[in-house]
C-alpha cells in the first residue's frame, strides 16, 4: 500500500531524511515513534503528498508521490499535528466540505458524512462552530474529516497528543476500529499507543530507521535484560560467587539493603546461557535463602530509550 | 472546475461567518459614502456619481490590505493550508477559488454604494453610462489590488507583515497612476520614463475604463496584471512544498 524507497528531505542545510525506505502492506496499522525532530512528521507530509522530498521515491496505493500526487491525496485521509480546523465552520458544514473537495459524489455525501459522524460519535456536536469544541471533540472532527471520503490510507500525525487521558482511550479505541478497514500509519509519543493499536513499529531517529517490526521481534532484537534477586546471605561471599559464575562483564550491583536481604540486579547483557537457573542453584547450593528472583521485562520503552537515546550521548561524549 | 467552486464556496461563506465581511464592509461603505455624499449631494450640483469613484480607489487601498492579509497567512498560521495542500486539488485551484470568493465578496461591497447613484437618480436625471462603467472599472482595479495583497499574503504568516507590504505596494501601484502626480513627475522626469513607469498603475486604467471608453486594451491589462501577481502566489505556494 505504502512503498518509501530511500526517501532523503533536506530542509535548507539540515538533512531531516537520510534515505528512509520501509513498505506497508494493505491492512497494517504502523506506529510511527522517535523523538521530536526525528522526522516523522516530514514523512508523514511527504507520504500525504504536501512536502516535495529531496531525494528517493515513495508511492501511496501504487501512485508516485511527486509525479502522481493528486491520485495519492485521493487515496488518503490525513490529520496534520495539532488538527487543524476552520474555527468559524459548524461541524457539518466542514465535513460537507471536505467531502466535496475529496470528491466525494454529491448524492453519496450525506451517507458518508453520517458514516464518519457516527464513527468518530460527533453526533451531539455536528450543528455547533469547530471553535467551541473541546479538545477531544476538534480531535474527532479531525479524524472524521481524514475518513470522511474513505480513503484506502490514513495517516495521522499525533492523533492522541494533548488529550486528556479519557480522550486519548477515547481516541486511541477509534483508531484501533479504523484499523480494521484502513491501512494507517500513525506517530505517536506514546509508547502504550503502539502497543495496544499497531501491528508493527518503526522507530526513527535523526532521519533514520532504527527498527522495524513487531512488538515482539524489536523486544528480542535488544539485549536480554537484567534480573533482580532477593537473597538473605552474606553480601561478600554473595557477590564473590556471582562473578565466579558470570561473565565478567557482566555489571552486578547492590540495588538495596534490608537488614539481611540484599536485592541484587544482575545485568545479564548478551548471556546466552539460562543464567536465572543457574543462580538460583548457586544460592540454595551455598545454603542461602533465594527469597526473590525476578528478569526484568523489557519494554517498548526500554527499546525506544536505547535505540533513541545512546546514538545522541554517544554523539555528545564523542 | 468543481474544486475551484468548492474552495470559492467555503472561502465566500467563511467571509459571513467572521466579523470581518460585516465589519469591513459597513466601515469602508461609511468612509466612501461619507466622502462622496459630501462633495456630491450639494444644491445645484451636477447629478454625477463621479464623486464616488474618484475616491472609490484610495479608499480601497487603505481598507483593502486589511482584508486581504488573511487570505495565506491565517490558514499558514492555523496549519490549514497544509490540510487544504493534502486535498486533491492543484495549487492553482486554490488560488483562483480563493481570489474569485474575495472578488465577489468584494463586488458585494461594491453593489451595496448603488445607494449613491440611486438617490441622485432620484433627484434628477442622471446619465447611467458612466455609472455603470465605473462600477465595470472598480471591479476590475479591485480584482487587481486584491491580486497584490493576495500575493504578498502567500508570502509570510505573519498577517501584519502581509498588511505592511500590500499597503506599500499599493500605495505606490496608485500614486504612479495618479495622474496630478504623474504630470508633477514630468517636471524632472523625462516623459517617457514617467509614462512606461504609470503604465503599470491598475489606477490608470481603471480612469480610462471609469470613462466610458471600452478599450480591449485595459482589459487585457487587467487581466495580466492579475494573472501576474496569482501566478507569483501560486509558485510562492508551490515553493512551501519545497522548503516545508
Amino acid at each position: 500500500m505504502i512503498e518509501v524507497d530511500r526517501l532523503e528531505k533536506n530542509y535548507g542545510l539540515a538533512r531531516a531524511l537520510k534515505g528512509i525506505s520501509f513498505q506497508v502492506a494493505k491492512g497494517e496499522v504502523i506506529g510511527f515513534l522517535g523523538p521530536n525532530g526525528a522526522g516523522k512528521s516530514t514523512t508523514m507530509k511527504i507520504l500525504t503528498g504536501y512536502l516535495l522530498p529531496t531525494g528517493g521515491r515513495a508511492s501511496v496505493a501504487g501512485h508516485d508521490v511527486v509525479a502522481d500526487s493528486l491520485q495519492v491525496r485521493r487515496n488518503i485521509g490525513y490529520l496534520p499535528e495539532s488538527t487543524p480546523l476552520y474555527g468559524e465552520m459548524r461541524v457539518d458544514d466542514y465535513l460537507q466540505f471536505c467531502a466535496d473537495i475529496r470528491g466525494v459524489p454529491r448524492r453519496r455525501q450525506r451517507a458518508a458524512i453520517a458514516r464518519a459522524v457516527e464513527l468518530c460519535a460527533l453526533q451531539r456536536v455536528t450543528g455547533k462552530n469547530i471553535v467551541e469544541l473541546s479538545k477531544g471533540y476538534k480531535q474527532r472532527v479531525g479524524l472524521a474529516q481524514a475518513i470522511v471520503h474513505e480513503p484506502p490510507v490514513l495517516i495521522l500525525d499525533e492523533p492522541t497528543s494533548g488529550l486528556d487521558p479519557n480522550q486519548i482511550v477515547e481516541v486511541r479505541k477509534l483508531i484501533e476500529r479504523l484499523g480494521t478497514e484502513h491501512t494507517v500509519v500513525l506517530s505517536t509519543h506514546y509508547l502504550q499507543e503502539v502497543e495496544k493499536s499497531c501491528t508493527r513499529v518503526i522507530i526513527v531517529n535523526q532521519g533514520e530507521i532504527v527498527a522495524d517490526g513487531t512488538r515482539e521481534q524489536l523486544v528480542h532484537q535488544q539485549p536480554a535484560g537484567a534480573l533482580r534477586l532477593v537473597v538473605r546471605g552474606p553480601e561478600a561471599q554473595v557477590m564473590a560467587q556471582f562473578r565466579e559464575l558470570l561473565p565478567k562483564d557482566c555489571p552486578i550491583e547492590v540495588r538495596e539493603r534490608r537488614s539481611d536481604r540484599i536485592e541484587y540486579r544482575v545485568d545479564i547483557g548478551t548471556a546466552t546461557a539460562p543464567v536465572d537457573e543457574a543462580l538460583a542453584r548457586l544460592v540454595i547450593k551455598n545454603g542461602w535463602d533465594l527469597l526473590e528472583l525476578q528478569r526484568e521485562r523489557q519494554s517498548l520503552e526500554d527499546v525506544f530509550r536505547a535505540l533513541t537515546l545512546r546514538p545522541q550521548q554517544e554523539a555528545l561524549h564523542a | 472546475m468543481h474544486e475551484v467552486l468548492v474552495v470559492f464556496r467555503r472561502e465566500l461563506k467563511s467571509y459571513f461567518l467572521s466579523p470581518i465581511a460585516y465589519v469591513f464592509g459597513v466601515l469602508m461603505l461609511s468612509m466612501l459614502l461619507y466622502y462622496a455624499a459630501d462633495v456630491t449631494l450639494v444644491d445645484g450640483s451636477q447629478a454625477s456619481a463621479e464623486n464616488l469613484f474618484r475616491l472609490l480607489p484610495s479608499i480601497l487601498l487603505y481598507f483593502l490590505p486589511g482584508l486581504t492579509m488573511r487570505l495565506w497567512a491565517e490558514e499558514r498560521k492555523l496549519g490549514t493550508l497544509e490540510l487544504l495542500m493534502t486535498f486533491p486539488v492543484t495549487i492553482g485551484q486554490l488560488v483562483l477559488g480563493k481570489f474569485s470568493a474575495s472578488l465577489v465578496y468584494l463586488g458585494c461591497v461594491l453593489l451595496l454604494t448603488l445607494g449613491l447613484p440611486l438617490t441622485l437618480a432620484a433627484y434628477g436625471p442622471l446619465d447611467w453610462t458612466p455609472v455603470l462603467a465605473s462600477y465595470l472599472a472598480s471591479v476590475l482595479f479591485t480584482g487587481s489590488f486584491l491580486a497584490v495583497g493576495m500575493f504578498w499574503s502567500s508570502l509570510t504568516r505573519d498577517q501584519i507583515v502581509a498588511m505592511l507590504l500590500s499597503l506599500v505596494s499599493l500605495f505606490v501601484l496608485y500614486n504612479i497612476g495618479d495622474p496630478a502626480k504623474v504630470e508633477a513627475a514630468a517636471d524632472w522626469l523625462p516623459w517617457w520614463l514617467v509614462d512606461v513607469i504609470s503604465a503599470i498603475s491598475p489606477y490608470r486604467y481603471f480612469q480610462s475604463v471609469a470613462r466610458g471608453v471600452l478599450d480591449t486594451r485595459d482589459f487585457v491589462y487587467f487581466a495580466c496584471f492579475c494573472g501576474l501577481f496569482l501566478y507569483a502566489n501560486a509558485l510562492v505556494l508551490h515553493g512551501r512544498r519545497q522548503k516545508g
